[in-house]
């Protein structure tokens, strides 16, 4: 099979995985307004029974419970808020793809799961304190940026350990190491998986330039710097981060353009960490309630 | 490597330290453990005769960026290491038996503007190991590694776990 066909078979095989995160783009649009159409957001979410039952346990749960029982989609809605709801949608909706133990990227079970999170929620943060984009895109590019390496072990390719052990004593970076042997690399793979999901072009963006944001279009270089910070900060965090989270080169010319400083970044980290706690335990269960 | 005497592994508790915690544990037939360092330090201390042992997971080094606002002690080093000293004197190790591990302190390549915690915090570690007189017995700092650490609480043996590698004990 050559490089492209093979490429297109691991896009492929994700198809097979159940509740694909395809919703989100549309989620996204309905909660980003100041008035969400409750209706149509109902319908959403009762198409997926775990997001379903994610949600009405959210508005029932010690924080969000009144008095009142909440036992349908439409008053949790209205409960919740949107920003909330989009969040549980976020993290129910990837969260579930993310927890398999996965092949050369030396994850245990759960850990693709906690750095995409921590992406998130550094983009969330970096998102405002600075003017470029909003917090909730900010924080489903962050959750979506490296579908690609799932797909890629999804598909349990064997060359993948090939790519681990040759990293760094053939390949400086782990981006060189895949293109070299498998022929294309992840970026490649999350860009043809969100134009497969109709994500909207920015994120397709962010899946494909995040790790080089200097080549991203100029429309969508802002939150793809975003998200190369946001990644880079995660991996200073520690949570999830495998065996290639270090081989990657910072842009430093993008993220000084942006307006990013070192100390702005290290100052916001006990913010991103109190967040971070708040959904993953020191053992490293991540919790979404 | 300190020889185990007793008991079976399945018998050993474990402790686990989340990222800006500090745990302390007398038993000596308990693992200390924290996940994932990243570019943060964990130390682990260890009284082996009084067998009381603590591990710190210290993310920054210098608690002097959140000025004048509310800090957890242990996030940083500067004030994490003197509460971790304390705390294990209070639990009866001796000053002078505490032997100190140091583990962590990952980086990104070539960064040389940018995300330098792992560096940072190695540096100021030297200069609080210095002033603050530690005993460090093993380093395991620096380069493209995110470290797990599990301190056997009855040798002082450091199990150190990286992705995609067998676990070594330090």
């Amino acid at each position: 099979m050559n490089k492209a066909a093979e490429m297109q078979a691991v896009v492929e095989m994700t198809r097979s995985i159940p509740c694909a995160p395809a919703i989100l783009p549309k989620l996204l649009k309905l909660t980003e307004g100041s008035a969400a159409d409750i209706g149509e957001l109902e319908t959403l979410i009762t198409m997926d029974t775990g997001l379903a039952t994610s949600v009405l346990r959210t508005a029932n749960s010690a924080y969000f419970g009144n008095a009142s029982r909440c036992d349908n989609i439409a008053d949790a809605v209205l409960r919740l808020g949107s920003k909330t709801l989009y969040r549980i949608a976020a993290n129910t909706l990837t969260g579930r793809w993310l927890v398999h133990p996965l092949r050369g990227y030396g994850w245990e079970p759960g850990d693709l799961c906690r750095h995409s999170l921590c992406v998130a929620i550094c983009a969330e943060v970096f998102a405002g304190m600075t003017n470029l984009a909003d917090t909730s895109t900010a924080y489903t590019a962050g959750l979506i940026h490296d579908l690609g390496k799932f797909a890629l072990a999804y598909a349990n390719l064997s060359a993948l350990d090939d790519v681990a052990s040759r990293v760094p004593n053939e390949y400086a970076t782990w981006r060189e190491a895949e293109n070299a042997i498998l022929g294309y690399d992840s970026s490649q793979v999350t860009k043809a998986l969100l134009e497969n999901w109709g994500f909207p072009s920015a994120f397709i963006s962010v899946g494909f330039y995040y790790q080089s944001p200097s080549l991203a279009p100029d429309v969508d270089k802002p939150l793809v710097t975003l998200i190369h910070a946001a990644k880079h900060a995660a991996s200073q965090l520690g949570y999830g981060v495998g065996a290639d989270g270090y081989y990657y080169e910072p842009d430093e010319k993008c993220l000084t353009e942006a307006g990013f400083t070192e100390d702005q970044m290290e100052a916001a980290l006990p913010e991103i960490l109190s967040s971070m706690q708040r959904f993953v335990a020191p053992d490293g269960v991540v919790h979404f309630n | 490597m300190a020889q185990r005497q007793q008991p079976l592994e399945d018998q050993m508790r474990t402790l686990v330290v989340g990222v800006a915690d500090f745990k302390i544990s007398t038993d000596p037939f308990t693992y200390i453990v924290t996940f994932a360092l990243g570019s943060c330090l964990g130390i682990t201390f260890h009284d082996e005769k009084n067998h009381v042992g603590g591990l710190l997971h210290a993310m920054l080094p210098n608690s002097s960026i959140r000025e004048g606002q509310k800090i957890r002690p242990p996030m940083f080093l500067d004030t994490g290491l003197p509460l971790a000293l304390e705390a294990m004197v209070r639990a009866g190790a001796k000053r002078d038996q505490i032997r100190c591990k140091v583990f962590g302190g990952a980086e990104l390549m070539l960064s040389d503007k940018f995300f330098r915690i792992g560096s940072k915090n190695i540096d100021m570690f030297y200069q609080l190991s210095d002033s603050l007189a530690l005993d460090v017995v093993a380093w395991e700092v620096s380069g493209r590694v995110n470290r797990t650490i599990r301190l056997d609480n009855q040798t002082g043996d450091v199990l150190v776990k990286v992705p995609s590698k067998p676990e070594f004990i330090r």
